[in-house]
């Protein structure tokens, strides 16, 4: 199709032709007329060529933790910040099952639930900063912020990230033995055991600055540097304070221990648009195309074809009816999978699927090599 | 899996509605449309579909706008849009009861089912023309695998992994959210698992079938609600 316009007497810019129809455009650069060349999106990467992520860590002074995420044109900034509730303040009293901060492994697995019950994470997510023509700046948070602030926050929750352990704050009965509040501590007479006064809980807010598409992946992406570049500074209970207080030395101050390395990888199917009845047509599939070879067309039975594309940019995620987002984690060399999204279309089926995770694999090698660069 | 109640036009003044019981969540729904869409939305060549879930407790929280987004997408790919360009249609879902016992995690994906349901349901009875009909099942798996019906579900059974498949009645996958913890293997139960629910076709490859006394298919239900919905509409010509 691209070459047919030098043919004909109408012919115009190729910017021209992707806003008159970006539709068609994008099959042209998919389904090039000649034989040689292959299927290449506007963007110049192949279809199921993932964009290259770029890390920058501990990028904000005044933060635990933060990142700076560039994924093509998309930019983000995740900070982390701790701040901490009170034992007493918690308005319900909570019964901690944590017993002493030494926990072992299987107490640590089995005393996980309090930060979700307590909600000790708290993501947000700002997209009104002008990062994209269709999120006005200043604007009250859209659905679309909306609902990608709750797949951060149950994503965080459901692949269990962050120990709890690591979140709690004990009084520290040992040291009480010299202090003047004595008296007040003889009054509890035999409770010397360590007790929970206090939880961090963790504020953290993603900023994009720039959105071009892939909005879930690079968000995840930099609370997960974040989170992997947060120090918790050591804090301990005073009893005659009747606080917590937090320690300066660097030297006191723990990082997170981040449980695995789920990595979330989106993936779009482009139908081309054969007329508008086309995409009301009944979607006999054919396709078995997608073997091991890495085959990337969806052909179809009724003349319009498919395609899979990696890692969206903002023109293509309008284009791209139906969306797959995958989160896994290889880290244990075995695939353990913590969240399939599918919606918009029927084109995937377990075959597709089963592809798809290959690809989501094949992306977590290229995040993990950029995360661990990143730390050093 | 169970749909206990399924009736079309509950409300009187809707174009369309509809009310469904799925795995203990009562949703009720009303569809309107087309109507006049507001200049900010609308969209030159097909339908605006705007999607209003109510919780059964409190006003909507992003856990809400997620479940709208869902929809949304979902019913696009159903509703023939095209049909009604420069309109809106315009479907309000609210939750009326939520089940008395859950596991843990609670996900916030049980109530999707019952979401869907209710809106193809209501959809029907608004008479909005649909590519194709779809139903929609939970499921839910243990650390080792095992399956388990979201109705035999106690507050004691703790889930590894949350599943919820929507399938088209002509058996493609459309709508699949998972969350948790699992493996390709469970998944892919979980998938034969789930469609043979939603379409009751049955396939050897899965040993442990959850089906309940009836043994009907969620589709076969769905056509029954609708078609004692037509015979009441009916009767007087039948008579």
């Amino acid at each position: 199709m691209a070459n047919s316009t030098s043919t004909s007497i109408l012919s115009f810019p190729p910017q021209t032709f992707a806003a008159l129809s970006p539709s068609a455009f994008l099959h042209a650069h998919l389904n090039p007329t000649s034989s040689q060349s292959s299927s290449t999106r506007p963007n110049r990467r192949s279809p199921t060529e993932f964009r290259v992520p770029n890390i920058n860590t501990s990028s904000l002074s005044h933060a635990n933790g933060s990142a700076v995420v560039r994924l093509g044109n998309t930019a983000v900034v995740c900070g982390v910040r701790g701040e901490i509730l009170k034992a007493e303040d918690i308005p319900k009293t909570y019964n901690d099952l944590a017993k002493s901060p030494d926990e072992t492994d299987e107490e640590k697995e089995l005393n996980y639930t309090t930060i979700q019950e307590l909600g000790l994470l708290v993501p947000n997510i700002e997209l009104s900063t002008g990062c994209a023509p269709q999120h006005i700046p200043g604007n009250a948070p859209s659905a679309a912020t909306q609902s990608l602030t709750h797949r951060l926050r149950s994503l965080l929750y459901t692949s269990r990230l962050i120990q709890s352990s690591d979140l709690r704050i004990w009084s520290r009965p040992a040291n009480s033995d010299i202090d003047p509040g004595r008296e007040e501590e003889e009054d509890e007479g035999q409770d010397r055991a360590p007790r929970i006064k206090a939880y961090w809980t963790l504020y953290i807010d993603v900023l994009f600055i720039a959105l071009d598409g892939g909005a879930f992946e690079a968000a995840w992406g930099a609370t997960i540097a974040a989170l992997r570049d947060t120090k918790l500074p050591g804090a301990w209970w005073d009893a005659d304070r009747e606080m917590v207080l937090c320690s300066d030395q660097l030297e006191e101050s723990k990082q997170l221990s981040i449980r695995g390395l789920p990595v979330s990888a989106t993936l779009g199917i482009f139908v081309a648009e054969k007329g508008r009845s086309a995409k009301a047509a009944p979607n006999k599939r054919l396709m078995r195309g997608l073997g091991d070879s890495g085959a990337t067309h969806h052909k179809q039975e009724h003349g319009a074809e498919a395609w899979l594309l990696a890692d969206m940019d903002a023109f293509e995620e309008e284009l791209c009816q139906e969306q797959i987002t995958v989160v896994l984690d290889y880290s244990t060399g075995k695939t353990k999978i913590l969240k399939i999204e599918k919606n918009g279309g029927t084109f995937v089926n377990i075959e597709e699927m089963r592809h798809m995770l290959r690809l989501a694999e094949g992306r977590w090698i290229e995040w993990k090599n950029h995360l661990e660069a990143s730390k050093r | 899996m169970t749909v206990k109640d399924a009736s079309l036009s509950t409300l009187q003044r809707a174009d369309g509605s509809a009310k469904c019981e799925h795995d203990g969540y009562c949703v009720i729904g009303a569809v309107n449309g087309p109507i006049e869409v507001m200049r900010r939305d609308e969209l030159p060549e097909e339908a605006a579909i705007e999607i209003n879930v109510r919780p059964a407790v409190g006003v909507g929280s992003p856990t809400e706008r997620h479940l709208e987004t869902l929809l949304q997408s979902t019913l696009r790919r159903i509703i023939r849009v095209e049909t009604y360009p420069r309109t809106l249609i315009q479907i309000t879902l609210q939750v009326l009861s939520v089940p008395d016992v859950k596991p843990t995690p609670v996900s916030f994906l049980a109530v999707l089912p019952a979401l869907l349901q209710t809106s193809l349901l209501a959809l029907l009875s608004a008479s909005i023309p649909l590519t194709t009909t779809y139903t929609a099942t939970a499921c839910a798996a243990t650390s080792s695998g095992d399956l388990i019906s979201t109705m035999s579900l106690t507050s004691a059974a703790t889930l590894a992994s949350f599943h919820v498949f929507a399938f088209t009645a002509q058996g493609d996958l459309l709508l699949a959210e998972s969350e948790g913890s699992f493996d390709i293997g469970i998944w892919n139960k979980v998938y034969l698992t789930a469609e043979e629910i939603c379409r009751g076709k049955p396939t050897d490859a899965v040993e442990d079938i959850i089906m309940d006394q009836q043994g009907n298919s969620l589709q076969e239900r769905l056509q029954a609600a609708v078609q004692s919905k037509v015979e009441a509409d009916r009767r007087w010509k039948s008579s």
